[in-house]
């Protein structure tokens, strides 16, 4: 198919417009272990495609250097009719740095050029405008001044990619060579000096609010307060979304499992597929929601911000300012998290983070917690005389996890720093103008998280959920005491003793490897009762009466605290670093950890 | 001479040199953000505890941390 190449520098609203061009329909590629998103849509006859914006194309990291790559690749492919340089009106000379060099690199593989002028509303906004004609002819090919936002010029410049993309381009000597990187620089300034508009009438929108927004007492207060919206808003919002989810696949499965009847087909179908895969669909709108906020604020310019204001204390833990959006977003669910992770600029800073996130206690946990925390302490006991002991221990528990993420990267830091394989990239970060996000990019980001979430968790899932209700089922009737897994319980159990706790246990844990609170359903059934998840106070008075120490329910909970108990979780980190070595090694590393913790506790207590 | 780490917030420079300490890559990347010779720059505003500056070069607005702004030398304000 004849192909369109999309490139610009980050901010000038390649995104918008790659939205307008080509709808909605669009796919995503992606590459094992570094950041690089290819977008690629249709329109028309052409396939559109969405390079990631960068300043340039002397790259500085592996991803740049990959992404750097591509781009050479796609301009020398036959297929490619047209390279679309897109320019922020506003930010004239920052854009043009870039647009230059890639206008240089199609020339020499001879292919055709158009700029196109971005945000021309927010020129006409100032009551200023650019010369597009003259422009045109500085910089030797057809220029378009267009709005991706109030879609002005967007008509006129779709009709006539089509000419555009047909247009033979004969060989052209190359003004500026490609190796000449101060020349662009230059050139990028003269031409700005000579039709851009000033940029003291741009920027001072901007740095009005962020004497407000980055103020040392009210952008602090802002901060605190956008980020418990964050917060609220994934558990709380997402929270009827999740319950009808559930609903939803409940009501399926037993529409399915009654027409089939009973038997080992619709025990297979209600417990490994609804039972197994369905819990993990749960996350899916959480996910989703989550997308949403952290896209709005991105999409706004708030992102650069907070990570502004984050950088200095999280640089004293081998962390970026970049990493807070992510070990945030790691308290609803380990999988966005990491994938927020992406936009952390430098490579070992990015892993650090991405290999801690899975300590903070995600809502998989919220259950175990839940249940461990009513057979322990009574409740209506309190702490200090005022505070609920059961909530300061949930509290302690988020606590705990973070203490020990903030242990691990400062470890981990330490023993990275001399990597040569993984770069530290300096913290230069540009602060965007504030802008209203449009809906489009939001809505085809949030659909797509949901989408890679599923298909990159659902098949280990799948098999694991398979290989666990297989063991668990067999010999058939014998009930999961006698089942293959409670065997296997029981010969394991002399690695559980030193925590205090028996094979049912021991089984529940094995099981919770699917998903964390698959743990409550499993001793439940452990403890001979079903439906535990929505009884978790008679569940937790069984075990009370069965007599758990408190030393031994300590060492659980911060077992579940630490240990990397989720196979979705390491199938992501394995897509995102590349290396399912260091996936697996971390999942070894944390249980390990996870042990001796669990141990250490069940003998103090 | 001075370095842009050491900008107080509302002060204007002009940009001179970028440390060789700092690796190729990083120093063309910097160029090409706009901290190139004789490029005027203004400390927009200074965080607490040392953290990263933020300064206004041409028409964009960075923020950058000690380390790289210590490696910024500057030409002072006509
Ligand atoms: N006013 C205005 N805003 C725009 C225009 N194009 C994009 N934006 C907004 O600018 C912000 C950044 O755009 P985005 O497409 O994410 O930029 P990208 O980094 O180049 O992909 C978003 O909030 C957009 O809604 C435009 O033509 N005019
Ligand atoms: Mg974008």
């Amino acid at each position: 198919m004849e192909r369109i190449v999309l490139v610009g520098k980050p901010n000038c609203g390649k995104s918008l417009l790659f939205n307008q061009l080509t709808g909605l329909r669009q796919k995503v590629a992606n590459f094992p272990g570094v950041t690089v998103e290819l977008k690629t849509g249709q329109f028309d006859q052409f396939e559109v495609v969405d390079f990631p914006g960068t300043y340039s194309l002397h790259s500085l990291s592996k991803d740049e250097e990959i992404a750097v790559e591509k781009l050479n690749l796609a301009v020398d492919d036959d297929d490619t009719r047209l390279v679309v340089c897109v320019l922020d009106a506003a930010r004239l000379e920052r854009s043009l740095v870039f647009a230059l060099q890639v206008q240089a690199l199609a020339r020499k593989n001879n292919k055709a050029v158009v700029f196109v002028l971005n945000m021309i509303d927010e020129v006409e906004r100032y009551g200023l405008d650019i010369d597009i004609k003259a422009l045109q002819k500085e910089l030797g090919a057809p220029v378009y001044a267009l709005s991706a936002k109030t879609l002005k010029g967007v008509a006129a410049f779709k009709e006539a990619l089509p000419g555009l993309a047909k247009q033979a381009q004969a060989p052209t000597e190359l003004n500026i060579q490609l190796g000449e990187q101060r020349k662009f620089i230059e050139r990028a300034r003269a031409i700005n000096a000579e039709y851009g508009i000033r940029s003291d009438v741009v920027l001072k929108n901007q740095n009005r609010i962020d004497t407000f927004l980055l103020n040392n007492v009210l952008g602090g207060i802002a901060f605190l307060a956008i980020m418990f919206f964050l917060f609220q808003s994934i558990f709380t919002w997402a929270q009827p979304l999740m319950d009808g989810t559930e609903a939803a696949i409940g009501w399926i499965a037993n529409t399915l499992t009654g027409m089939i009847g009973p038997g080992i087909v619709s025990d297979f179908l209600n417990d490994a597929i609804f039972g197994g895969v369905g819990a993990f669909l749960v996350f899916v709108p959480q996910i989703m929601v989550l997308t949403l906020i952290i896209g709005v604020l991105e999409d706004s310019g708030y992102l650069a911000r907070a990570a502004l204001i984050c950088h200095k204390p999280l640089s004293l833990f081998g962390l970026s300012g970049r990493s807070f959006i992510p070990y945030l977003s790691g308290h609803a669910c380990a999988i966005p998290a990491i994938m927020a992770a992406r936009t952390i600029e430098s490579p070992r800073k990015r892993l650090i983070t991405m290999l801690t996130i899975p300590l903070m206690s995600c809502s998989a946990r919220l259950p175990v917690y839940a249940l461990l925390i009513a057979v322990l302490i009574p409740k209506d006991a309190t702490f200090l005389g005022v505070f609920d002991l059961q909530g300061a221990a949930f509290f302690g528990l988020y606590f705990f996890g973070i203490l020990m993420a903030l242990v691990v990267s400062t470890l981990m830091n330490v023993f990275t720093r001399k990597s040569k394989e993984l770069k530290d990239m300096p913290f230069i970060l540009e602060l965007p103008s504030y802008r209203l996000p449009h809906w489009k990019p939001l809505f085809q980001r949030v659909l797509n998280s949901g989408v890679q979430f599923i298909k990159r968790a659902a098949p280990v899932i799948f098999v694991i959920s398979l290989c666990l209700w297989t063991l668990g089922y067999f010999p058939q009737g014998a009930g999961l005491e006698n089942s293959l897994l409670g065997k296997i319980g029981h010969f394991i159990e002399p690695i559980f003793e030193p925590l205090g706790l028996d094979w049912r246990y021991g089984v529940a844990m094995i099981m919770s490897f699917l998903a964390r609170e698959v743990f409550v359903g499993a001793l439940g059934t452990m403890f001979g009762m079903s439906g535990a998840e929505k009884n978790i106070a008679g569940l937790a008075a069984q075990i009370q009466a069965d007599g758990l120490t408190l030393g031994a329910g300590i060492g659980l909970l911060l077992f579940y605290v630490v240990a990397l108990q989720c196979v979705a979780t390491v199938a992501m980190l394995r897509a995102e670093t590349g290396k399912s070595r260091i996936a697996w090694g971390l999942y070894a590393g944390y249980g390990i950890l996870a042990y001796l913790i669990a141990v250490i506790a069940a003998h103090i207590f | 001479m001075k370095t842009l780490w050491e900008l107080k917030a509302k002060q204007a420079a002009v940009v001179e040199t970028i440390n060789s300490q700092l690796t190729g890559p990083v120093i063309s990347r910097l160029q090409e953000m706009g901290f190139s010779e004789g490029q005027q720059v203004v400390c927009v505003r200074r965080s607490p505890f040392k953290g990263p500056l933020v300064v206004q070069v041409g028409d964009c607005v960075y923020s950058l941390e000690q380390a790289v702004a210590e490696k910024i030398n500057l030409a002072l304000a006509s």
